[in-house]
Protein backbone atom coordinates (compact mmCIF):
# COMPACT_ATOMS: atom_id res chain seq x y z
CA UNK A 1 0.00 0.00 0.00
CA UNK A 2 2.87 2.36 0.89
CA UNK A 3 4.51 1.38 -2.19
CA UNK A 4 1.12 2.66 -3.97
CA UNK A 5 0.90 6.25 -2.84
CA UNK A 6 4.70 6.75 -3.12
CA UNK A 7 4.26 5.63 -7.14
CA UNK A 8 1.36 8.26 -7.20
CA UNK A 9 3.61 10.34 -5.63
CA UNK A 10 6.02 10.37 -7.65
CA UNK A 11 3.90 10.59 -10.72
CA UNK A 12 2.19 13.85 -9.80
CA UNK A 13 5.77 15.18 -8.31
CA UNK A 14 6.92 14.62 -11.40
CA UNK A 15 4.03 16.23 -13.39
CA UNK A 16 4.17 18.85 -11.42
CA UNK A 17 7.96 19.67 -11.20
CA UNK A 18 10.28 17.80 -12.27
CA UNK A 19 9.35 17.13 -15.90
CA UNK A 20 6.71 20.17 -15.47
CA UNK A 21 5.38 19.81 -19.34
CA UNK A 22 5.86 23.28 -20.42
CA UNK A 23 9.26 24.24 -18.48
CA UNK A 24 10.82 20.25 -19.38
CA UNK A 25 9.00 18.72 -21.95
CA UNK A 26 8.33 22.29 -24.21
CA UNK A 27 4.30 21.25 -24.40
CA UNK A 28 1.83 23.68 -24.58
CA UNK A 29 3.80 26.90 -25.68
CA UNK A 30 1.51 28.15 -27.93
CA UNK A 31 -1.37 27.79 -25.85
CA UNK A 32 0.77 29.42 -22.99
CA UNK A 33 1.53 32.70 -25.04
CA UNK A 34 -2.04 32.92 -25.71
CA UNK A 35 -3.98 32.87 -22.41
CA UNK A 36 -1.18 34.46 -19.50
CA UNK A 37 -2.14 38.43 -20.36
CA UNK A 38 -4.93 37.78 -17.49
CA UNK A 39 -4.57 35.84 -14.28
CA UNK A 40 -7.79 34.92 -14.71
CA UNK A 41 -8.09 33.50 -18.35
CA UNK A 42 -4.77 31.69 -17.12
CA UNK A 43 -6.76 29.89 -14.16
CA UNK A 44 -9.58 28.93 -15.90
CA UNK A 45 -7.80 27.47 -18.81
CA UNK A 46 -5.78 25.22 -16.81
CA UNK A 47 -8.81 23.51 -14.80
CA UNK A 48 -10.26 22.74 -18.14
CA UNK A 49 -6.83 21.40 -19.38
CA UNK A 50 -6.07 19.59 -15.75
CA UNK A 51 -9.67 17.93 -16.20
CA UNK A 52 -9.59 17.06 -20.43
CA UNK A 53 -5.84 15.24 -20.00
CA UNK A 54 -7.30 13.51 -16.87
CA UNK A 55 -10.19 12.10 -18.22
CA UNK A 56 -9.08 11.64 -21.91
CA UNK A 57 -5.76 9.85 -20.47
CA UNK A 58 -7.94 7.44 -18.58
CA UNK A 59 -10.30 6.64 -21.25
CA UNK A 60 -7.63 5.97 -23.53
CA UNK A 61 -5.54 3.82 -21.06
CA UNK A 62 -8.15 1.88 -20.67
CA UNK A 63 -8.47 0.92 -24.58
CA UNK A 64 -5.19 0.72 -24.64
CA UNK A 65 -5.15 -2.48 -25.62
CA UNK A 66 -7.68 -2.18 -27.74
CA UNK A 67 -6.36 0.43 -29.96
CA UNK A 68 -4.76 -0.76 -33.53
CA UNK A 69 -1.53 0.71 -33.10
CA UNK A 70 -1.27 2.17 -37.03
CA UNK A 71 -4.34 4.30 -36.22
CA UNK A 72 -3.61 5.32 -32.03
CA UNK A 73 -3.73 8.92 -33.06
CA UNK A 74 -6.42 9.20 -34.87
CA UNK A 75 -8.09 7.44 -32.15
CA UNK A 76 -6.46 9.06 -29.11
CA UNK A 77 -7.59 12.76 -30.94
CA UNK A 78 -11.13 11.39 -31.54
CA UNK A 79 -11.63 10.99 -27.89
CA UNK A 80 -9.88 14.01 -26.57
CA UNK A 81 -11.77 16.12 -29.24
CA UNK A 82 -14.96 14.26 -28.37
CA UNK A 83 -14.17 15.04 -24.63
CA UNK A 84 -13.65 18.68 -25.22
CA UNK A 85 -16.53 19.15 -27.34
CA UNK A 86 -18.52 17.95 -25.05
CA UNK A 87 -16.83 19.74 -22.09
CA UNK A 88 -17.85 22.66 -24.16
CA UNK A 89 -21.34 22.05 -25.00
CA UNK A 90 -21.98 21.32 -20.72
CA UNK A 91 -20.45 24.88 -20.05
CA UNK A 92 -22.46 26.72 -22.62
CA UNK A 93 -25.46 25.32 -21.21
CA UNK A 94 -24.82 25.49 -17.13
CA UNK A 95 -21.92 28.25 -17.22
CA UNK A 96 -22.69 30.48 -19.84
CA UNK A 97 -20.73 33.28 -18.24
CA UNK A 98 -17.67 30.98 -17.44
CA UNK A 99 -17.96 29.69 -21.37
CA UNK A 100 -18.00 32.88 -22.88
CA UNK A 101 -15.18 34.57 -20.88
CA UNK A 102 -13.33 31.46 -22.20
CA UNK A 103 -14.20 31.79 -25.92
CA UNK A 104 -12.09 29.66 -28.25
CA UNK A 105 -9.71 28.32 -25.72
CA UNK A 106 -11.78 25.58 -25.07
CA UNK A 107 -11.69 24.66 -28.16
CA UNK A 108 -7.60 24.93 -28.23
CA UNK A 109 -7.46 22.57 -25.65
CA UNK A 110 -7.67 19.67 -28.61
CA UNK A 111 -4.96 21.62 -29.94
CA UNK A 112 -2.64 21.34 -26.94
CA UNK A 113 0.10 18.87 -27.38
CA UNK A 114 -0.04 18.33 -23.66
CA UNK A 115 -3.21 16.66 -23.55
CA UNK A 116 -2.11 13.84 -26.95
CA UNK A 117 1.65 13.84 -25.85
CA UNK A 118 0.44 12.94 -22.32
CA UNK A 119 -1.89 10.03 -24.04
CA UNK A 120 1.15 8.63 -26.45
CA UNK A 121 3.70 9.06 -23.36
CA UNK A 122 1.88 7.63 -20.39
CA UNK A 123 -1.38 6.19 -21.06
CA UNK A 124 -0.35 3.72 -23.73
CA UNK A 125 1.56 1.96 -21.29
CA UNK A 126 0.19 2.24 -17.90
CA UNK A 127 -3.04 1.96 -16.38
CA UNK A 128 -5.92 3.99 -16.22
CA UNK A 129 -5.84 5.03 -12.53
CA UNK A 130 -2.22 5.76 -12.98
CA UNK A 131 -2.87 7.70 -16.13
CA UNK A 132 -5.47 9.62 -14.67
CA UNK A 133 -3.41 11.12 -11.92
CA UNK A 134 -0.40 11.69 -14.47
CA UNK A 135 -2.99 13.45 -16.13
CA UNK A 136 -3.71 15.58 -13.07
CA UNK A 137 -0.05 16.22 -12.17
CA UNK A 138 0.84 17.19 -15.80
CA UNK A 139 -2.32 19.61 -15.93
CA UNK A 140 -1.52 20.82 -12.55
CA UNK A 141 2.25 21.80 -13.41
CA UNK A 142 0.98 23.28 -17.26
CA UNK A 143 -1.61 25.56 -14.63
CA UNK A 144 1.45 26.55 -12.57
CA UNK A 145 3.38 27.66 -15.48
CA UNK A 146 0.60 29.57 -16.97
CA UNK A 147 -0.22 31.44 -14.07
CA UNK A 148 3.24 32.56 -13.04
CA UNK A 149 3.26 33.91 -16.64
CA UNK A 150 0.11 35.07 -16.27
CA UNK A 151 0.81 37.17 -12.82
CA UNK A 152 3.89 38.92 -14.27
CA UNK A 153 2.18 39.67 -17.09
CA UNK A 154 -0.28 40.84 -15.64
CA UNK A 155 1.96 42.92 -13.15
CA UNK A 156 3.69 44.57 -15.23
CA UNK A 157 1.49 44.91 -18.56
CA UNK A 158 -1.56 46.34 -16.44
CA UNK A 159 -0.36 46.95 -12.86
CA UNK A 160 -2.75 44.52 -12.21
CA UNK A 161 -3.40 41.29 -9.84
CA UNK A 162 -7.05 38.77 -10.85
CA UNK A 163 -8.13 42.59 -12.06
CA UNK A 164 -7.40 44.47 -9.30
CA UNK A 165 -4.55 47.24 -9.71
CA UNK A 166 -1.80 46.82 -7.64
CA UNK A 167 0.13 49.42 -8.27
CA UNK A 168 -0.98 52.89 -6.71
CA UNK A 169 -1.57 55.51 -8.84
CA UNK A 170 0.94 57.63 -7.60
CA UNK A 171 3.62 55.51 -8.85
CA UNK A 172 1.93 56.29 -12.37
CA UNK A 173 1.83 60.02 -11.28
CA UNK A 174 5.86 59.87 -10.50
CA UNK A 175 6.38 58.46 -14.22
CA UNK A 176 5.56 54.75 -14.12
CA UNK A 177 4.48 53.40 -17.22
CA UNK A 178 2.56 49.68 -17.77
CA UNK A 179 5.07 47.79 -19.60
CA UNK A 180 2.83 47.19 -23.66
CA UNK A 181 5.54 44.67 -24.17
CA UNK A 182 4.10 42.17 -21.68
CA UNK A 183 0.48 42.61 -23.45
CA UNK A 184 2.20 40.89 -26.78
CA UNK A 185 3.22 37.64 -27.47
CA UNK A 186 6.69 38.20 -27.12
CA UNK A 187 6.44 39.43 -23.48
CA UNK A 188 5.42 35.58 -22.74
CA UNK A 189 8.04 34.28 -24.83
CA UNK A 190 10.57 36.20 -22.95
CA UNK A 191 9.10 35.22 -19.57
CA UNK A 192 8.72 31.38 -20.26
CA UNK A 193 12.33 31.45 -21.77
CA UNK A 194 13.46 33.15 -18.03
CA UNK A 195 11.30 30.78 -16.16
CA UNK A 196 12.06 27.73 -18.06
CA UNK A 197 15.91 28.53 -17.67
CA UNK A 198 15.59 29.48 -13.38
CA UNK A 199 13.73 26.21 -13.05
CA UNK A 200 15.92 24.11 -14.30
CA UNK A 201 19.08 26.17 -12.99
CA UNK A 202 17.49 25.04 -9.70
CA UNK A 203 16.93 21.44 -11.01
CA UNK A 204 20.54 20.93 -11.66
CA UNK A 205 22.07 22.28 -8.92
CA UNK A 206 20.14 19.93 -6.70
CA UNK A 207 21.21 17.03 -9.27
CA UNK B 1 -1.79 -13.33 -32.20
CA UNK B 2 -0.12 -10.22 -30.97
CA UNK B 3 -0.72 -8.60 -34.26
CA UNK B 4 -4.54 -9.34 -33.99
CA UNK B 5 -5.54 -6.06 -33.09
CA UNK B 6 -3.62 -4.65 -36.01
CA UNK B 7 -5.22 -6.59 -39.03
CA UNK B 8 -7.49 -4.91 -41.40
CA UNK B 9 -10.48 -5.90 -40.00
CA UNK B 10 -9.94 -5.03 -36.47
CA UNK B 11 -8.72 -1.63 -37.54
CA UNK B 12 -11.38 -0.79 -39.69
CA UNK B 13 -14.06 -1.93 -37.22
CA UNK B 14 -12.41 0.14 -34.27
CA UNK B 15 -12.54 2.82 -36.18
CA UNK B 16 -16.16 2.48 -37.26
CA UNK B 17 -17.03 1.68 -33.63
CA UNK B 18 -15.34 5.11 -32.33
CA UNK B 19 -16.75 7.25 -34.59
CA UNK B 20 -20.15 6.13 -33.80
CA UNK B 21 -19.72 5.76 -30.36
CA UNK B 22 -17.88 9.58 -30.44
CA UNK B 23 -20.96 10.65 -32.46
CA UNK B 24 -23.76 9.89 -30.64
CA UNK B 25 -21.94 11.28 -27.75
CA UNK B 26 -21.65 14.72 -29.31
CA UNK B 27 -25.00 14.97 -30.72
CA UNK B 28 -26.67 14.24 -27.69
CA UNK B 29 -24.70 16.31 -25.82
CA UNK B 30 -25.44 19.23 -28.77
CA UNK B 31 -29.23 18.66 -29.41
CA UNK B 32 -30.08 17.64 -25.48
CA UNK B 33 -28.38 20.53 -24.43
CA UNK B 34 -29.55 23.30 -27.45
CA UNK B 35 -32.42 24.70 -25.59
CA UNK B 36 -30.63 25.67 -22.52
CA UNK B 37 -28.32 27.05 -24.62
CA UNK B 38 -30.47 29.48 -26.56
CA UNK B 39 -32.34 30.48 -23.41
CA UNK B 40 -28.63 31.68 -22.48
CA UNK B 41 -28.16 33.45 -25.63
CA UNK B 42 -31.42 35.35 -25.40
CA UNK B 43 -31.06 36.01 -21.92
CA UNK B 44 -27.37 37.44 -21.93
CA UNK B 45 -28.28 39.87 -25.11
CA UNK B 46 -31.05 41.28 -22.82
CA UNK B 47 -28.35 41.85 -19.98
CA UNK B 48 -26.36 43.71 -22.62
CA UNK B 49 -29.29 45.96 -24.13
CA UNK B 50 -30.03 46.50 -20.18
CA UNK B 51 -26.28 47.35 -19.90
CA UNK B 52 -26.01 49.39 -23.17
CA UNK B 53 -29.18 51.44 -21.35
CA UNK B 54 -27.28 51.86 -18.67
CA UNK B 55 -29.90 49.57 -16.24
CA UNK B 56 -27.39 46.96 -15.36
CA UNK B 57 -24.01 48.93 -13.96
CA UNK B 58 -20.49 47.77 -15.09
CA UNK B 59 -19.49 43.94 -15.17
CA UNK B 60 -22.31 42.78 -13.46
CA UNK B 61 -25.05 40.41 -14.00
CA UNK B 62 -28.04 39.84 -11.77
CA UNK B 63 -30.12 37.29 -11.10
CA UNK B 64 -32.58 35.91 -14.18
CA UNK B 65 -36.05 37.07 -12.74
CA UNK B 66 -34.22 40.76 -12.04
CA UNK B 67 -33.27 41.15 -15.48
CA UNK B 68 -37.02 39.98 -16.97
CA UNK B 69 -38.44 42.78 -14.96
CA UNK B 70 -36.04 45.45 -16.15
CA UNK B 71 -36.38 44.54 -19.39
CA UNK B 72 -40.19 44.45 -19.43
CA UNK B 73 -40.18 47.33 -17.53
CA UNK B 74 -37.88 49.66 -19.19
CA UNK B 75 -37.07 48.13 -23.27
CA UNK B 76 -39.76 47.98 -25.80
CA UNK B 77 -38.53 46.45 -29.07
CA UNK B 78 -39.47 48.70 -31.92
CA UNK B 79 -39.26 49.10 -36.06
CA UNK B 80 -38.07 52.16 -38.20
CA UNK B 81 -38.62 52.50 -42.24
CA UNK B 82 -35.45 54.07 -43.95
CA UNK B 83 -37.55 57.84 -43.11
CA UNK B 84 -37.09 56.68 -39.22
CA UNK B 85 -40.27 56.55 -38.73
CA UNK B 86 -41.97 53.72 -36.63
CA UNK B 87 -43.78 50.88 -39.07
CA UNK B 88 -45.52 47.90 -37.21
CA UNK B 89 -44.91 45.18 -39.53
CA UNK B 90 -41.73 44.61 -41.52
CA UNK B 91 -42.76 45.62 -44.86
CA UNK B 92 -39.77 45.21 -47.11
CA UNK B 93 -36.17 44.51 -46.19
CA UNK B 94 -34.99 47.93 -45.57
CA UNK B 95 -36.74 47.77 -42.21
CA UNK B 96 -34.41 48.91 -39.01
CA UNK B 97 -34.82 47.11 -35.72
CA UNK B 98 -33.68 48.91 -32.52
CA UNK B 99 -34.87 48.98 -29.12
CA UNK B 100 -36.24 51.81 -27.28
CA UNK B 101 -35.44 52.38 -23.31
CA UNK B 102 -38.52 54.41 -21.19
CA UNK B 103 -39.66 54.45 -17.80
CA UNK B 104 -43.77 54.95 -17.64
CA UNK B 105 -43.69 55.15 -21.55
CA UNK B 106 -41.63 58.80 -21.81
CA UNK B 107 -38.92 57.21 -24.11
CA UNK B 108 -35.54 58.22 -22.66
CA UNK B 109 -33.40 56.88 -25.41
CA UNK B 110 -32.74 54.63 -27.84
CA UNK B 111 -30.96 51.32 -28.52
CA UNK B 112 -29.38 50.55 -31.92
CA UNK B 113 -27.76 47.00 -32.80
CA UNK B 114 -23.88 46.94 -33.82
CA UNK B 115 -23.31 44.45 -36.09
CA UNK B 116 -19.83 44.87 -37.70
CA UNK B 117 -16.78 42.65 -38.32
CA UNK B 118 -13.67 43.11 -36.16
CA UNK B 119 -10.20 41.41 -36.57
CA UNK B 120 -11.10 37.82 -36.12
CA UNK B 121 -14.51 37.55 -36.53
CA UNK B 122 -17.96 39.65 -36.00
CA UNK B 123 -18.69 41.59 -33.29
CA UNK B 124 -22.31 41.82 -32.09
CA UNK B 125 -22.96 44.81 -29.82
CA UNK B 126 -25.44 47.40 -28.53
CA UNK B 127 -25.16 51.50 -28.28
CA UNK B 128 -27.64 53.56 -26.91
CA UNK B 129 -28.56 57.15 -27.38
CA UNK B 130 -30.22 59.78 -25.05
CA UNK B 131 -33.48 61.40 -26.08
CA UNK B 132 -31.29 64.22 -27.63
CA UNK B 133 -30.22 61.92 -30.58
CA UNK B 134 -26.80 62.71 -30.15
CA UNK B 135 -25.72 61.89 -26.66
CA UNK B 136 -24.31 58.27 -26.40
CA UNK B 137 -25.38 57.04 -22.67
CA UNK B 138 -23.84 53.50 -23.22
CA UNK B 139 -22.03 50.51 -25.19
CA UNK B 140 -22.16 46.81 -24.50
CA UNK B 141 -20.79 43.73 -26.58
CA UNK B 142 -22.79 40.54 -26.90
CA UNK B 143 -20.35 38.68 -29.25
CA UNK B 144 -17.28 38.89 -30.34
CA UNK B 145 -13.91 36.85 -31.13
CA UNK B 146 -11.74 39.22 -30.38
CA UNK B 147 -8.07 38.17 -29.04
CA UNK B 148 -8.86 37.79 -25.17
CA UNK B 149 -7.24 40.19 -22.95
CA UNK B 150 -6.52 42.83 -25.97
CA UNK B 151 -9.27 43.41 -28.68
CA UNK B 152 -11.52 41.09 -26.10
CA UNK B 153 -11.55 44.11 -23.24
CA UNK B 154 -14.02 45.95 -25.82
CA UNK B 155 -16.55 43.97 -23.61
CA UNK B 156 -15.28 45.10 -19.86
CA UNK B 157 -16.78 47.88 -18.21
CA UNK B 158 -13.53 50.03 -18.36
CA UNK B 159 -13.51 50.75 -22.05
CA UNK B 160 -17.57 50.82 -22.67
CA UNK B 161 -18.10 53.46 -19.72
CA UNK B 162 -15.57 55.48 -21.70
CA UNK B 163 -19.06 56.09 -24.70
CA UNK B 164 -20.84 57.19 -21.77
CA UNK B 165 -21.63 61.08 -22.98
CA UNK B 166 -20.11 61.20 -26.48
CA UNK B 167 -21.23 63.06 -29.00
CA UNK B 168 -22.60 62.28 -32.78
CA UNK B 169 -22.66 65.70 -33.93
CA UNK B 170 -19.97 68.50 -34.06
CA UNK B 171 -20.19 71.75 -33.01
CA UNK B 172 -21.39 72.55 -36.42
CA UNK B 173 -24.09 70.04 -35.77
CA UNK B 174 -23.06 67.73 -38.35
CA UNK B 175 -22.92 63.91 -38.37
CA UNK B 176 -19.58 62.80 -36.98
CA UNK B 177 -19.86 59.56 -35.07
CA UNK B 178 -18.06 58.60 -32.58
CA UNK B 179 -14.90 56.48 -32.40
CA UNK B 180 -11.81 54.11 -30.45
CA UNK B 181 -9.33 56.60 -30.78
CA UNK B 182 -5.57 54.98 -31.22
CA UNK B 183 -4.49 55.44 -27.64
CA UNK B 184 -5.72 58.03 -25.29
CA UNK B 185 -8.23 60.65 -26.17
CA UNK B 186 -6.36 63.21 -24.09
CA UNK B 187 -3.45 63.06 -26.46
CA UNK B 188 -5.99 63.86 -29.21
CA UNK B 189 -7.16 67.81 -30.51
CA UNK B 190 -9.54 69.16 -28.14
CA UNK B 191 -11.95 69.54 -31.05
CA UNK B 192 -12.03 65.80 -31.43
CA UNK B 193 -12.12 64.45 -27.90
CA UNK B 194 -16.07 63.91 -27.60
CA UNK B 195 -15.77 61.97 -30.38
CA UNK B 196 -13.54 59.87 -29.27
CA UNK B 197 -12.72 56.73 -26.54
CA UNK B 198 -9.85 55.06 -25.08
CA UNK B 199 -8.54 52.81 -27.63
CA UNK B 200 -6.73 49.59 -25.98
CA UNK B 201 -3.18 49.23 -26.26
CA UNK B 202 -2.43 45.60 -28.67
CA UNK B 203 -6.06 46.29 -29.87
CA UNK B 204 -5.45 49.09 -32.99
CA UNK B 205 -7.48 46.44 -35.57
CA UNK B 206 -10.12 45.99 -33.50
CA UNK B 207 -10.67 49.70 -32.74
CA UNK B 208 -10.59 50.31 -36.07
CA UNK B 209 -12.80 48.19 -37.51
CA UNK B 210 -15.44 48.68 -34.76
CA UNK B 211 -14.98 52.42 -34.88
CA UNK B 212 -15.48 51.59 -38.69
CA UNK B 213 -18.93 49.35 -37.68
CA UNK B 214 -20.30 51.94 -35.56
CA UNK B 215 -19.76 54.71 -38.26
CA UNK B 216 -21.65 52.66 -41.01
CA UNK B 217 -24.51 51.60 -38.41
CA UNK B 218 -25.03 55.08 -37.30
CA UNK B 219 -25.31 56.28 -40.89
CA UNK B 220 -28.25 53.68 -41.67
CA UNK B 221 -30.16 54.97 -37.96
CA UNK B 222 -29.34 58.71 -38.88
CA UNK B 223 -32.91 60.03 -39.90
CA UNK B 224 -34.16 58.49 -36.87
CA UNK B 225 -31.31 60.59 -34.96
CA UNK B 226 -32.49 63.43 -36.43
CA UNK B 227 -36.54 63.21 -35.36
CA UNK B 228 -35.20 62.71 -31.88
CA UNK B 229 -33.03 66.03 -32.43
CA UNK B 230 -36.18 67.64 -33.61
CA UNK B 231 -37.83 66.15 -30.27
CA UNK B 232 -40.14 64.59 -32.76
CA UNK B 233 -40.29 61.26 -30.51
CA UNK B 234 -41.37 61.53 -26.71
CA UNK B 235 -43.83 58.97 -25.40
CA UNK B 236 -44.14 55.20 -27.14
CA UNK B 237 -47.35 55.29 -28.92
CA UNK B 238 -49.07 52.29 -27.46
Amino acid sequence: MTNETTRYKDILFKGIWRENPVAYQVLGICSALAVTVKMSTAIVMGLALTLVTACSSMIISSMRNKIPSNIRIIAELAVIASMVIVTDEILKAFYYDISKQLSIFVGLIITNCIVLGRAEAFALANNPLDSFIDGISNGLGYSLVLISVAFIRELLGAGECLGYQIIPSFIYNAGYQNMGLMLLAPGAFFIIGLLVWFKNSITESKN
Amino acid sequence: MSDDKNSKKNVIQFALMLSVVCSLLITGAASGLKKLQQENIKLDKKVNILKAANLIDGNNKPAKDVILRLYQEHIKEGMVNQKGQAVKTETDTNILHLYYYHTNNVIDGYILPINTKGLWGKIQGYLAFENDGQTVSGFSVFSHSETPGLGGEIENAWFRKNFKGKKILNSQNKFVSVGIAKGKVKNLPKNLQEHYVDGISGATLTGKYLSEGIKATLTKYEPLSILFRQKDLKTLDN
